[in-house]
């Protein structure tokens, strides 16, 4: 499945949040949410997007589901995002609403937090149809009912439920309804932005099995965007590090978790809780302080300010991916 | 054997929850030793925070109420002191830390005047001494330029900076016991790092004084802790030290927190996830508190609640089937 | 931040204009303007005196209604008219009010000295009485006191000011009940020759029941709102913070709950000052006291239009303001506010 064509080719994305101030409201600042990103999803493949918060993964997401036209209307979009669609290559990025809409069946989203993405005042019938009676309006109730049944059946919820209110489920609940309604128009690509990590750990595991389930029966492809490298590592084939904006490594997930090249990806690594209590305190490269913000990026390599190996060059040149053989996409010139 | 710094001993708690008595603490007794780093691990609605509210008595009355037990610090009963002397013993003797550093700071008070509060409360020090006392203990969690950050508000700071300002409020009078509630959960990996190295930098400078640390996550423990107990539905489910719980899991419970962590050997396989969900807090099984959601549960299990059996050496375990599990044998040799 | 208060006051000038040309063109093409106003004056007068030959009408020369129109700027095209208007204000020249036949600005602060006392003093007795009864509420939520409070201040809720004012006065103005206090009046007759003592007792005497009528209100929502919002302060994660570094009940609740607690009703301020000097023309009726809210009643019902608009324009400015220092207000108290 890797040889197949990508159904999702990102492009030099950038998503820039423009910032006004002074008496008449001009422009006094560019926050660059993403800059430059460029990255490929397969038919059929997993690829997680890992980063702190801070780093723009979320904001790739969203870029993708075409979210932030609707959400803040000055943003200033960047770069393309094609997608294969089923009636041929398209350019979501920046797509008008009415153009995007016919492809919101095609790519959908799963939020990070169950109890705030599911309106409290609709049942979940009402949730999971919604994006039914969009896109396949020609469905009478009944054939709606049969869907929506299907559907809460696969993600382990007992049909009847359908009838009830979002609070009346726990978190994985609600998670699982947040599948279902992803679901419903048989999407190509699922974005899934956090997907489990306001969950107890019990509860992510059994997520994170149902989504794998799906993958496997639907030929789901899936973008899993988070924080924590390990759950990525278990899902992902391919996995992309972000940090300010810009991806820093890229490459299978072996590659990137078994032998991380750039410093970055080493400290977050490194930083990780390993269930081993061995291993425990062994060395340890704990980065300092924090994520500079976006607004006030350093020149060069946005990570140098934090890095072990930084050197008097990467204040200028910013460091551009490049392979190290067999896909794995490094962006430090230092670790060569 | 040293004396112990803290004993609990059969401590009940229940809140009121639709006009009846929920158990969230239902008789939970364990010893925190001087030196000890010591975890209590649970999902949420386990008991654990309710265990750290209830040592520090401060469970919302009402609907909650600390029902029976004994706290034993210091050889006085901190549930029998008169509510004068008990608020001595808070933030002098024993400090907390909690989970959200954002909202439990005061949002409108500077951090010097909340770091100087509890010295200036406890300790017969000068405006001088406590000035310099706050800038000593911020300097000694990290934190830059301590003294010019007096003046700041908490939203100036970073999450990560916001949980070493509650660190250091909590350290501030040199306490016997810290209890630390989810300290690192709303943190990023790479801040989690920085903050469990922090917590056990500090710990190891503070001889006498122990660290009780709470999560959910049990791969911190393994980072972090000496010593572990597990709880399940307001009960001390097992206790071991924190190697032989990650080399034996003895507990069907404790078993399935561990298989729910992805490792990396169980990369493209299924995570062992425990079925179904933590029940309501009223809707506990009989018997077993964990046999609704035990895959090896028994007859027995669903009407007899096992005691905690004592297996030596530091193992204790709530389970009927323990003295079937071929584990067993090998830990009681183990134990001297 | 100052970027953001400059672009405030700047805004003052676009919504100035658009209030004030909107009542302008009301005042302007509603029938029985001022010139009919007069006329009618003028025939009531002449039959009462009864001079003039042809009895019931009289006729005014052209050429005086001509001056007339002139004075109003009646004879000029709508614009024009609302430009003369809008120019004499920024001169400060607000007018001549045709029924007291002196300067509105004469008109307007003559009376509003009155207006504010009776405004400040309830305003002020309002948040002394009602935040720490506010507090108290929230502390012992639940109790008979409680409950008790709630509903008096609810009562009072749901009882119009004026109502109020003219059941106390039939109860205690001296006609059928009690003898308590005087029937109305900002002052009694004579007050200017009383010494100080009888001065200060007698302005008491006349403001008891006003200010009760004024102030009944405000009451519920202000004790209610300073309740709800400690209430919902103590139940946060820096209230249990501050608990667990061993602070009592007291220290919590004055030194960190209450603070947060009053943001709300604090950034409240601003927009009360346009209330404060607005007074209301139904309780200043029921306690015959010639305030603001009394001028402006009479002034519509007379068509005195040169007082309407100038108090018009003085409230406006004072809403406008209010809401400014709202926000002034809220950055003082609130760390976390800033306006960009």
């Amino acid at each position: 499945m890797s040889e197949g064509k990508p159904l999702l080719e990102i492009d030099q994305l950038s998503v820039h949040f423009p910032i006004y101030g002074g008496v008449l409201r001009h422009q006094v600042g560019l926050v660059k949410a993403v800059d430059g990103v460029s990255m490929q999803i397969r038919r059929g493949e997993t690829v997680g997007l890992v980063g702190e918060s801070g780093s723009g993964k979320t904001t790739v997401g969203r870029a993708i589901c075409n979210l932030h036209s609707a959400m803040s209307p000055d943003v200033k979009l960047g770069g393309q995002i094609w997608f294969e669609s089923r009636s041929g290559r398209v350019d979501l990025n920046g797509l008008a609403r009415k153009e995007m809409l016919p492809h919101r069946a095609e790519v959908s989203m799963v939020f990070q937090d169950p109890f705030s993405s599911l309106n409290p005042r609709m049942t979940v019938q009402q949730i999971v149809q919604g994006p039914l009676c969009i896109h396949e309006p020609d469905l009478d109730q009944k054939a709606l009912d049969e869907r929506v049944s299907q559907l809460l059946d696969r993600v382990g919820l007992q049909p009847q439920y359908a009838a009830r209110y979002p609070h009346e489920f726990s978190g994985g609940q609600r998670q699982r309804i947040g599948i279902a309604r992803s679901l419903a128009t048989r999407p190509a690509l699922i974005v899934a932005d956090e997907p489990v990590s306001a969950l107890d750990v019990s509860v992510q595991a059994q997520v994170i099995n149902l989504m794998g389930e799906l993958q496997q029966e639907f030929g789901l492809t899936y973008l899993f965007v988070a924080h924590d490298l390990s759950i990525v590592y278990h899902m992902a084939d391919r996995i992309a590090v972000m940090y300010l904006g810009s991806l820093v490594e890229y490459g299978s997930a072996e590659q990137v978790y078994k032998s991380p090249r750039h410093p970055y990806t080493q400290a977050l690594l490194s930083a990780v809780p390993r269930p081993d209590p061995d291993g425990k305190r062994a060395k340890r490269t704990v980065l300092q302080g924090d994520i500079p913000s976006p607004l006030a990026k350093p020149t060069g390599c946005g990570f140098r300010t934090r890095c072990p190996l930084a050197k008097k060059e990467c204040a200028e040149l910013v460091p551009e991916l490049n392979d190290r053989g067999t896909g794995h996409f490094v962006a430090c010139p230092v670790v060569e | 054997m040293s004396q112990p710094l803290l004993q609990v001993k059969d401590l009940h708690t229940y809140f009121n929850v639709e006009g009846q008595r929920a158990w969230a603490c239902a008789g939970v007794s364990f010893d925190v030793l001087p030196g000890e780093f010591l975890g209590i691990v649970g999902e949420s609605g386990s008991g654990k925070s309710v265990t750290a509210l209830s040592i520090m008595r401060l469970i919302p009355d009402p609907p909650g109420r600390i029902d029976s037990g004994e706290v034993v610090f210091d050889g006085r009963d901190l549930l029998q002191l008169p509510l004068n002397e008990m608020r001595r013993v808070r933030g002098r003797d024993i400090a907390m830390i909690f989970q959200e550093p954002m909202t439990s700071l005061n949002p409108v008070l500077n951090i010097g005047r909340q770091v100087m509060e509890a010295v200036v409360l406890h300790e017969n020090l000068s405006q001088e001494e406590s000035r310099n006392r706050v800038i000593e203990v911020l300097e000694q969690v990290g934190i830059p330029d301590a003294d010019k950050r007096l003046k700041d508000y908490p939203h100036q700071f970073s999450g990560g900076m916001r949980q070493r300002v509650m660190i250091a409020m909590a350290l501030i009078c040199k306490p016997r016991l810290l209890i630390a509630d989810e300290p690192t959960t709303a943190l990023d990996v790479t801040i989690q790092a920085q903050i469990l190295e922090l917590m056990a930098d500090l710990q190891n400078q503070r001889e006498d004084s122990a660290t009780i640390l709470i999560t959910h996550d049990l791969a911190v423990v393994a980072e972090s802790c000496d010593r572990v107990i597990v709880m399940y539905g307001g009960r001390i489910q097992e206790v071991a030290s924190t190697r032989d719980l990650y080399q034996q899991p003895l507990h069907p419970y404790t078993k399935g927190l561990m298989g729910s962590i992805p490792q990396e050997d169980s990369k493209g396989k299924p995570l062992f996830a425990i079925r179904g969900n933590v029940p309501a807090i009223l809707d506990f099984p009989p018997g077993c508190r964990f046999c609704s959601r035990c895959e090896q549960v028994e007859d027995r299990c669903r009407s007899e609640e096992p005691p905690l059996v004592d297996l030596g050496g530091g193992r204790a375990v709530r389970c009927h089937l323990v003295e079937k599990l071929p584990s067993n044998a090998e830990a009681e040799e183990a134990a001297p | 931040m100052a970027a953001y208060f400059a672009r405030r006051f700047l805004l003052l000038i676009p919504t100035f204009i658009g209030i004030t040309f909107l009542v302008f063109s009301i005042t302007q093409f509603v029938p029985g303007g001022p010139i009919d106003q007069m006329i009618l004056n003028m025939q009531a007068s002449a039959t009462e005196g009864g001079v003039g030959g042809s009895g019931s009408s009289v006729e005014i020369p052209p050429e005086s209604l001509a001056a007339l129109k002139e004075h109003f700027n009646l004879d000029k095209p709508f614009f024009v008219a609302y430009g003369h208007w809008l120019w004499d204000l920024v001169q400060l020249d607000l007018g001549k009010s045709y029924k007291y036949n002196t300067p509105v600005i004469e008109v307007i602060t003559s009376r509003f000295p009155i207006s504010i006392y009776f405004g400040l003093l309830g305003f002020f007795l309002a948040y002394l009485i009602c935040i720490p009864l506010g507090v108290l509420k929230a502390v012992r939520h639940g109790s008979r006191l409680d409950i008790a409070s709630s509903m008096i201040v609810f009562a009072g809720y749901s009882i119009p000011g004026w109502a109020l004012g003219g059941v106390l006065l039939v109860l205690l103005g001296g006609g059928s009940f009690l003898d308590w206090v005087p029937l109305g009046g900002f002052r009694s007759e004579g007050w200017e020759n009383f010494s100080i003592w009888q001065k200060i007792t007698d302005q008491l005497h006349h403001t008891i029941l006003p200010v009760m009528a004024y102030m009944v209100g405000s009451f519920a929502t202000l004790t209610i709102l300073m309740k709800n919002s400690l209430m919902e302060n103590l139940g946060q994660d820096y209230v249990r913070t501050a608990f667990a570094k061993g602070l009592s009940e007291r220290a919590v609740i004055f030194g960190h709950a209450l603070r947060n607690s009053l943001i709300p009703i604090c950034t409240g301020l601003g927009h009360a000052i346009g209330l404060i000097m607005a007074g209301s023309y139904l309780i200043e009726k029921v306690f015959n006291i010639q305030g603001i809210g009394y001028l402006g009643y009479t002034s519509i019902v007379d068509r005195d239009y040169a007082v309407v608009m100038g108090i018009l324009v003085i409230n406006t400015l004072l809403v406008l303001i209010g809401n400014i220092l709202s926000d002034v207000l809220y950055v003082l108290v609130d760390p976390r506010i800033r306006f960009s």
